[in-house]
């Protein structure tokens, strides 16, 4: 082991430990201020500035190796008693966090950074016991440094602490030279190769993303495999075994390779509780940090697109949603405020929610704001008003901060999120909070879709969005209000025609083809098409950087015989139903609709416990859209009360919640001879063995971790308890 | 300057060679519903999904719907297609004999007997100084 290919080795594993420590001790850092300061964190912190500081030195990084050690000054401080734990001694720990992160990346590109690390070395200095560094004597690396380098696994503890000052490089027990590079020649470009760390083969992302493509490519080139068979030998290719087995075969492939891509939201959820912390600092704010489905996973395209807009919306929720601490007393609220990121999977997208518990959102504001910029504002609902804040220059906050300015980008929130084909809402309360809910597709590249005939030309619709399809002749269209309607089990959709819709123009008889019912959140339309052609997976692409979204189209993609499929967006078509003026958009269940309401009282009642309104709203819109009719609850202690007032068939409660939790409402119904044998489902993101057999051992007939739950998997298990629906 | 010249309507414009990947007979094109008129659809090129532009429409000047062949061209943003009448010709520009008025024009030039107005394509495409993409501010239906 010598040489620089060595050496570059070395240097690029110093990365890559050094970026997970880094990462490491900024979460640490968080908890310990909020109130995790046991001494097993403390001495876990404290492990990880060691181990940094001893990696820094082995490789001559002075100056990273001397930062380190101040902060291992500071902390063995806090761990001997001496020295409490502050906000004043968090923001500095992590201000030498965030430098050490940018040194290392200097002088493994061979900067000098002896100015920040003397910077930073003095705050933490000041930090560790009130006096300022003694001189600074550094040795710069040289041509031949004789530094050792312990087998990786006992690196840690093969370098002994270095002394505070003067600062030289260790020199230690030789158990093999590395002969160093030159400070000024920067690390040698290994980003392009697959790296291997124990049983871990890191690959740089280009590579997966190459590899992803060409196994779309399969896919399209297994869909002109089969008509060609189809075209030469007259025959289905779905009957030919090899023909199958490839199909079978390549789908694994694709599902496979599609999981590489998916990385957990948690590996942001740490840098996001960072903004949230240090905005709150500055702004003399207390904020509780709350996140839930961390382990959700979603493309890593995807959440790299969307962490921006994340970031942004919380910066705003402590800037302009928290309100100061006197006024949320006055307003009986807890002097703390609480953020809230929560994510769950349902079906082909993911759902993060962004909420704070402050002062909502003032639409007189966003009314006047909005009229100042000329834009029409008369006649609007509430609704209507909200969406006006993500309207460029539209702000619903009195001031603008540096920080943030509720309002003020939030077009370029959205803008960021229907860059991956996502849509952001907003639900707010004024005094009670708002929620932002970013609304993302899982993955970008293959998306399952229905195949559909309208004017002669095919389009594609993603499965998620589809709800129901069936033949017009004998469909239940009626008349209501001067619309034309389908009555459904869950109420009414409007019913479109899709080439009205797409084109402005309908050739077609008026009792052909089919209705396809598109279902997006709570909304609802019926789209005629002449035909449908079938179902099967499609790699969408979009449509050049040349051109800007199109709201009606989700992507496109090659067909077998090279021609252009469109994929159609299901929200961008319900957006443009709604604003042709050929109908009022009918939502459902709150459409004026009295036999509907007579036939709720047929259907089976569940009640959906749950603290986080995205979730219950979610859950409502899959169990309504199923035929259920459904009550919700915000805790347990509300839950008794509903449970009180009117028949419930089952109760799906989260376990987490404020007042009484889900075990304790699970328990409360066993105890009650009322609602003995009442089912309850427990739906969480506490995926722990002991939390299972703990909720099931409170009584709970069922136990689904939301992480893992899609719209037919919580079906599924409803119908298991009630049976299928009345 | 090494150009292709571009016949559109009655006039003659160019492009910088260096930006023309290749010239294609017209493809089949699939249309995108809520388009501006300038915006013909998108077609397939070996599998890349591109736009193809009317480029009279662009250059406010007619229509080349119903152009032949496609000037494939080459930006950071991606490829689009400049539908034209006939096929371009390559040529050499010197000196500038006028100053253009066109908004996407840099200046005119002498190619022989014509006079050719050299374009400034991100001007053209709406893409100058944006990090997103066509204007359809401009030319809408």
């Amino acid at each position: 082991m010598s040489g620089s290919s060595s050496d570059a080795e070395f240097r690029e594993l110093f990365a890559q430990e050094s970026s997970q420590r880094l990462g490491r001790l900024q979460k640490e850092l968080l908890e310990i201020e909020t109130g995790g300061s046991t001494e097993e964190l403390v001495s876990s912190i404290f492990r990880d500035a060691h181990t940094l500081k001893g990696a820094a030195a082995v490789l001559a990084f002075e100056d990273v190796a001397r930062v380190a050690q101040a902060m291992e000054d500071v902390l063995d401080g806090v761990r001997n008693h001496l020295r409490p734990v502050s906000a004043e001694l968090v923001d500095v720990m992590l201000l030498a966090v965030d430098e050490l992160g940018s040194m290392v990346a200097g002088v493994l590109a061979g900067e000098d950074r002896a100015t920040d690390a003397d910077r930073v070395e003095l705050r933490l200095r000041e930090l560790a016991d009130g006096t300022p560094p003694l001189e600074i004597h550094r040795v710069r690396a040289v041509s031949t440094p004789a530094v050792v380098v312990p087998p990786a696994a006992s690196r840690d503890e093969a370098v002994a602490p270095l002394a505070p000052v003067p600062l030289e490089l260790p020199v230690a027990p030789h158990a093999g030279v590395l002969p160093s590079m030159p400070p000024e020649q920067p690390a040698p470009p290994t980003s392009g190769y697959p790296r291997v760390l124990g049983d871990t083969v890191i690959v740089p992302s280009g590579r997966l993303d190459e590899l992803i493509r060409l196994v779309g490519e399969t896919a399209a080139a297994q869909l002109r495999l089969g008509a060609i068979v189809e075209a030469r030998f007259s025959s289905d290719p779905s009957v030919v075994s090899a023909f199958r087995d490839l199909t079978q075969v390549l789908h694994q492939l694709q599902e496979r390779t599609m999981q590489v891509r998916m990385v957990p939201l948690s590996t942001i959820t740490d840098s996001l509780r960072r903004a949230v912390r240090d905005a709150a600092r500055s702004l003399g704010k207390e904020v509780h940090w709350e996140v839930r489905g961390g382990d959700t996973e979603l493309d890593r395209g995807v959440l790299r697109q969307i962490s921006d807009p994340l970031m942004h919306l919380l910066r705003n929720a402590v800037d302009h949603g928290i309100e100061a601490p006197l006024i949320r007393v006055t307003a009986g609220k807890p002097a703390i405020g609480t953020v809230r990121v929560h994510a769950m999977q349902l079906g082909a997208e993911v759902v993060i929610a962004v909420s704070d518990d402050g002062g909502g959102i003032d639409l007189d504001q966003v009314r006047s704001s909005a009229a100042a910029r000329g834009l029409e504002v008369d006649g609007l609902d509430e609704d209507r008003l909200l969406q006006l804040i993500f309207r460029p220059g539209v702000s619903t906050a009195e001031r603008v901060t540096e920080l943030s300015g509720r309002g003020v980008g939030l077009d370029v929130v959205r803008a960021g999120v229907e860059a991956v084909r996502g849509r952001v809402e907003v639900h707010a309360e004024l005094g009670k909070g708002t929620e932002f809910r970013l609304v993302v597709p899982i993955t970008l590249a293959v998306l399952p879709c229905m195949l559909v005939e309208s004017a002669g030309q095919r389009y594609a619709i993603p499965m998620h969005s589809v709800m129901h399809v069936q033949t017009r002749a004998g469909a239940a269209v009626t008349e209501v209000e001067g619309r034309t309607v389908l009555r459904l089990k869950e109420g009414v959709a409007d019913v479109f025609d899709l080439a009205q819709v797409l084109w402005g123009v309908s050739e077609r008889p008026p009792e052909s083809g089919y209705l396809v019912v598109l279902s997006v959140t709570a909304r609802r339309d019926a789209f005629i098409v002449e035909r449908l052609i079938g179902q099967r997976d499609v790699v969408v692409k979009n449509l050049g950087g040349l051109l800007p979204r199109f709201g009606l189209l989700a992507g496109a993609s090659v067909e077998p015989d090279g021609s252009i499929l469109l994929v159609l967006d299901a929200q961008g078509l319900i957006d443009s139903a709604a604003g042709s003026g050929k109908a009022t958009a009918a939502q459902g269940a709150s459409a004026p609709d009295v036999e509907a309401e007579i036939e709720a009282d047929s259907r089976s009642s569940i009640l959906i416990v749950d603290d986080a309104l995205t979730v219950r709203e979610l859950e409502r819109s899959i169990l309504e859209r199923a035929g259920y009719d459904v009550r919700v609850a915000g805790d347990g202690a509300e839950a008794l009360a509903r449970l009180a007032e009117a028949r419930v068939d089952l109760v799906l409660t989260d376990l987490e919640m404020p007042l009484m939790d889900g075990f304790a409402l699970t328990e409360a119904i066993r105890a009650d001879h009322r609602w003995g044998n009442l089912p309850v489902l427990i739906l969480t993101s506490r995926s722990s063995d002991e939390d299972r057999r703990r909720g099931l051992e409170a009584g709970a007939d069922g136990y689904i971790v939301k992480s893992a739950f899609d719209e037919g998997a919580l079906l599924a298990a409803i119908v298991r308890v009630l049976g299928p629906t009345r | 300057m090494r150009v292709l010249v571009l016949p559109v309507e009655r006039g003659w414009y160019a492009v910088p060679m260096d930006s023309v990947d290749e010239v294609i007979a017209r493809p089949e094109v699939a249309l995108i519903p809520t388009a501006p008129s300038s915006l013909l659809g998108v077609f397939n090129l070996r599998g890349e999904i591109v736009p193809l532009f009317d480029t009279a429409a662009l250059l406010e000047t007619g229509s080349t719907k119903t152009g032949s062949h496609i000037v494939v061209i080459r930006s950071t943003l991606g490829r689009g297609g400049l539908l034209i009448h006939h096929a371009p010709e390559s040529a050499e520009l010197e000196e500038p004999v006028a100053r253009a008025k066109h908004r996407a024009g840099v200046a005119v030039y002498g190619v022989g007997e014509r006079l050719v107005t050299l374009l400034d394509l991100p001007e053209l495409l709406g893409t100058k100084g944006a990090a997103g993409a066509f204007d359809f501010g401009r030319n809408s239906r």
